[in-house]
């Protein structure tokens, strides 16, 4: 079972996200503030941790950075009410950890914190596989069985990114920030869903099994299995 | 306590400053008269008597004593002395009772106290006089009296003492009256900055038409006034519009979930109306985001994630991104770049102002319309433009819609937060380039970048110049 620590001091929201994490099948302990937090981040080796920028006697920050300092590799993803990314956070970004403004959806927190479980496919590789689909990195090309598919450059893209995080929901705010490197909220809402809906119509032709799919209000999945 | 203030003041203690200056010069002034008259006088009685003695002492013998009694009959005034004395001291003429003691036969004039037949009521007055024993022995002596010159000294004085006294209390007058009024003006100044200071902020200072450095300053300080009355409207107008555009989609939120609570059912019907609730509340916070990023940009001193971006990458990004929609809403997106140019500055957020431009013009233009992205490069400037076929900005709005939230009336049916084009603004200005909002019909809007180094001054003016504002055109 996956254990996940949450240092979060408010307890009505850690109560809500323990809640939908464990409905989930997670092992979630919890820890109101920043040095109870890190003493259970010592003692109990978590697969993950959710951490709350500001927290009462330690900051959010202070306890990754004391955690690193000590070799703890744990993701962690950070909570914060700051909308402002600073310096700080694009070192967090950097090192493999995440960051998500509140409030935010429980979806779009499940779905990070499973993204931060699951290391994308090792990228050495220079072909990927799901499914049917198969994606050459060095020839730049992609195919469906027999089919060859005809990407643009932001297509393929977006195909690599989902294909490495195949059966991963994929929120929107993941695939602006991943794929297109958006740092804000565009105007346009349904931006995401217009691109993807072009890769779908070239992914799932007329007759094939659907591959990407649409999860109502959170995101898109690449199922690599019906 | 008021007493004390008014002395103290600085105007009254200049006064009082300048008055005692004023006496000391008028002072100084009645000593010099006083000491050059005294001189003049004393030498032309010295010239005189010298002159006289020399006349009677060139008489023949037997003519002086009838030359002396003349002299002395002549001075109406009785001012005139004169005397002559056998070489033992006997008198033999004259007014001059006996042969004074201290006189210097032969010298010059001196003063000298002179015993006289008739005594006068001043008793001995002090004479110049002067001596010259004559060549059968006899001592001839003629004198003067100079008090007159200093009763004309003493007038002189009293002149000036009475032309003093007027003029000191001038002085002290003009002072107090100087003083009491910047007092009473500072006071009236601070009472009305009391009550601005209370948040009345439609007061001002009193202001006259003089040219005086006080209503100077009032007429300075006014337009302060004004200028932050305006400011601090327009935060308080931003505030209404965030507090009405959060209202209305948190209505909706409010009476979906009301409806539900009572109406539905069915678990889906309930999901249908939480799904409405979620979607009013998603509404609120975009705005709220929104407005988060504008403070940000606005508020960002920091240039420290600027360098070298190339335009024509950015823009051709956005036309990647924006195709899609384009063409699902019928409108064509074109791009046309002149030459590739780079310019100093934050990548991410000049692609956000491009992204923004962009989404605009391919949410107002109709179906069937353009959308056309321009790059045009000249020696050091770069300029980005955003056309398209839709309604465009009419004049009386360009201002309009820098403001936050403004939505044309037109628009209001079109999603949006309303903040796109006070973003742009906000990141231009921060780049220190320009916003160009062309004519209506056919909307325009254009950025104009300075490239190379003088991109890099643009943008620390920008910084430095609080008063580096968008250009509207």
């Amino acid at each position: 079972m996956t254990r996940i620590l949450l240092i979060e001091d408010d307890a009505e929201t850690a109560e809500v996200i323990v809640a939908e994490l464990a409905d989930r099948g997670f092992d979630v302990q919890w820890a109101p503030d920043g040095v109870d937090g890190l003493d259970q981040a010592r003692a109990a080796c978590p697969d993950a941790m959710i951490v709350d920028r500001m927290l009462p006697g330690m900051d959010g920050l202070t306890v990754i950075e004391a955690l690193r300092k000590d070799r703890v590799g744990t993701p962690v993803l950070v909570l914060s009410a700051l909308g402002a990314v600073d310096d700080r956070v694009r070192g967090l970004r950097m090192g493999g950890d995440d960051y998500l403004t509140k409030p935010f959806a429980i979806i779009e927190l499940v779905a990070r914190i499973e993204a931060l479980l699951r290391r994308p496919m090792d990228s050495r590789e220079t072909t990927l596989h799901v499914g049917p689909l198969e994606l050459d990195l060095i020839e730049r090309t992609a195919r469906r069985g027999e089919r060859e598919i005809d990407l643009l450059p932001r297509e393929f893209r977006l195909l690599e990114y989902m294909m490495r995080r195949s059966d991963q929901l994929l929120t929107r705010a993941m695939l602006l920030e991943e794929v297109w490197n958006y740092k804000f909220v565009p105007a346009t809402t349904n931006l995401i869903d217009v691109h993807m809906g072009r890769l779908r119509h070239k992914v799932d032709g007329p007759g094939d099994t659907q591959l990407i799919h649409n999860v109502r209000g959170s995101g898109f999945i690449l199922r690599s299995r019906q | 306590m008021r007493q004390i203030q008014f002395i103290r003041s600085n105007t009254f203690l200049w006064a009082l400053a300048v008055a005692a200056a004023f006496a000391l010069f008028v002072v100084g002034l009645f000593a010099f008269t006083y000491w050059k008259l005294d001189d003049y006088l004393i030498a032309r009685s010295d010239r005189m008597i010298t002159t006289r003695i020399n006349f009677i002492a060139d008489l023949p013998s037997a003519r002086r004593i009838g030359a002396i009694s003349d002299h002395l009959e002549q001075d109406s005034r009785g001012v005139q002395y004169a005397g002559l004395f056998k070489s033992a001291g006997t008198r033999l003429a004259g007014n001059i009772d006996s042969l004074p003691r201290a006189l210097d036969l032969g010298g010059a004039a001196q003063g000298v106290r002179l015993d006289l037949i008739e005594k006068s009521a001043v008793h001995g007055p002090v004479i110049r006089v002067v001596g010259r024993r004559l060549e059968n022995g006899d001592v001839l002596v003629m004198g003067r009296n100079v008090d007159e010159t200093r009763e004309i000294s003493s007038v002189v004085g009293q002149a000036l003492a009475l032309g003093l006294l007027p003029a000191f209390c001038l002085c002290l007058l003009a002072g107090a009256w100087l003083s009491v009024r910047a007092q009473r003006r500072v006071e009236e100044v601070n009472q009305r900055v009391q009550r601005i200071v209370a948040g009345e902020l439609r007061e001002r200072l009193p202001e006259d038409n003089s040219d005086d450095p006080f209503a100077r300053l009032a007429r300075i300080v006014n337009g302060m006034l004004a200028e932050m009355e305006t400011m601090i409207n327009a935060l308080a107008g931003v505030g209404n519009d965030i507090a009405h555009d959060l209202r209305t989609p948190l209505t909706r939120a409010r009476l979906a979930l009301e409806r539900g609570r009572t109406h539905a059912t069915t678990l889906e019907q309930l999901q249908e109306v939480t799904d409405k609730a979620m979607a009013g509340i998603d509404q609120s916070l975009a705005i709220v985001t929104a407005l988060l990023r504008l403070t940000e940009i606005e508020n960002s001193r920091r240039t420290a994630g600027f360098g070298n971006v190339a335009l024509d990458e950015i823009l051709r990004e956005v036309c990647d991104v924006y195709e899609p929609i384009a063409e699902d809403k019928g409108i064509g997106l074109g791009v046309v770049i002149d030459r590739n140019v780079q310019v100093w500055g934050d990548r991410d957020l000049l692609f956000e102002a491009m992204a923004n431009l962009v989404d605009n013009a391919v949410k107002f233009t109709p179906p069937g319309g353009q959308v056309r992205l321009e790059l045009v490069s000249e020696d050091d400037t770069a300029l980005v433009r955003v056309s398209d076929t839709g309604p465009g900005i009419s004049t009386q709005e360009r201002e309009a819609v820098l403001r936050r939230f403004y939505r044309s009336d037109k628009m209001r049916n079109t999603p949006g937060v309303g903040l796109g084009l006070s973003l742009v603004a906000a990141i231009v200005k921060l780049h220190g380039f320009r916003l160009i909002i062309g004519p209506a019909p056919g909307g325009q809007v254009e950025i104009l970048a300075w490239t190379g180094r003088a991109s890099k001054a643009a943008a620390c003016r920008s910084r430095t110049s609080p008063l580096a504002t968008v250009n509207q055109m």
